[in-house]
């Protein structure tokens, strides 16, 4: 299964769809996911789901708007859906009857006060 | 999208660009594009090109290669190598005072022969087999050399000397990183001459004779079929 950050950067890739690519994926993950993600993590786990069949990436041609440089752009596998929906489903299973899944578990404290 | 940078902010982002030396073609091209286009600080960006270039480092490192490279051959060589030239160059300097000896031309023309050889066959081995870990080869062949020469200033051992193994070795590893697998002949042939260099030194342990055996073997069990 894969792990949490391949999970973002599979659901980033796929949110932009055919406009997924290094720069504008960390901003998804930035924006949407609340948390820092450098371009030499994304850059390396890139890597590693492509290693694993998960994504595909290849360059782009060069743009103006980047100086006349390539894009790296990314497209999720069909292997690579299916791993991300594994994760998912497997962290709403987890999270059945906690407070923070459906809220019939253990109350949060800020829930309590 | 970035705004227009100021002289200040076009001078730092001179430095990415010049950090970004650190990384392979690819990675440069992409991570400056996306730099480009991103509105992030400079420090960012650099940490972001640095970043990448370090765990593309850590990545080479879980591998085999950059440690038989550095530790495994370009340590030991470089402390064998540097004996044998000082033998070598002494050679050639006896043969030089006295030209007229046909032994002492052979003595010293062989020394120099293997010398170089093993040389070059031990940087060829090293270009070849760790080529994005070069630098860690250098400080390792390098480290022994400069400590031999700060340890003995002018005392059988300068400069000079140990260029007899260093250009041979350099000529090597540039090589190496070109063709990565020599012809079965060749590579035959190195690995009986490093043998022999082996054989007549006669010294250290078994970890050590290992050590510079086996770029010998390696070149002859990856080399080329059916090519000279």
């Amino acid at each position: 299964m894969v792990g949490e950050f391949e999970y973002l950067i599979l659901s980033a890739a796929a949110h932009l769809g055919e406009d997924a690519y290094g720069a504008a994926m960390r901003e998804v993950i930035e924006t949407t996911g609340g948390r820092k993600c450098s371009l030499g993590a994304l850059y390396i786990t890139l890597d590693r789901l492509e290693a694993k069949g998960l994504v595909e990436t290849w360059l782009s041609a060069p743009t103006q708007q980047r100086g006349g440089r390539a894009k790296r752009m990314v497209k999720v596998t069909g292997e690579g859906a299916r791993e991300a929906r594994k994760f998912y489903e497997t962290v709403i299973r987890i999270s059945r009857g906690t407070a923070w899944g459906d809220g019939r578990g253990n109350r949060l404290p800020e829930d309590a006060a | 999208m970035k705004g227009q940078l100021g002289i200040g902010g076009m001078r730092w982002r001179c430095v990415e660009e010049a950090a970004a030396v650190l990384l392979a073609p690819t990675d440069r091209e992409v991570m400056l594009g996306d730099l480009a286009e991103t509105e992030c600080s400079v420090w960012r960006g650099l940490g972001d090109v640095v970043s990448l270039a370090a765990r593309r480092q850590l990545d080479l490192w879980k591998g085999w290669r950059p440690w038989a490279a550095s530790i495994g051959l370009a340590l030991p060589a470089s402390l064998f190598l540097m004996g044998w030239s000082v033998a070598a160059s002494g050679s050639v300097a006896g043969f030089l005072g006295e030209p007229t000896q046909l032994g002492a031309v052979w003595f010293a023309l062989s020394r120099l022969l293997l010398v170089t050889g093993w040389a070059w066959m031990a940087g060829f081995v090293v270009g070849s087999v760790s080529r994005g870990t070069l630098w860690a080869s250098a400080l390792a062949c390098g480290t022994p050399c400069l400590h031999c020469l700060s340890l003995w200033p002018g005392h059988g051992l300068s400069f000079l000397r140990l260029l007899v193994f260093l250009l041979p070795g350099l000529y090597g590893v540039w090589s190496g990183r070109r063709e990565l697998r020599l012809g079965l002949s060749l590579a035959a042939f190195l690995a009986a001459a490093g043998a022999l260099a082996f054989l007549i030194s006669g010294k250290g342990g078994w970890m050590y004779s290992s050590s510079l055996l086996w770029p010998g073997l390696y070149l002859t069990a990856t080399a080329k079929r059916g090519s000279v």
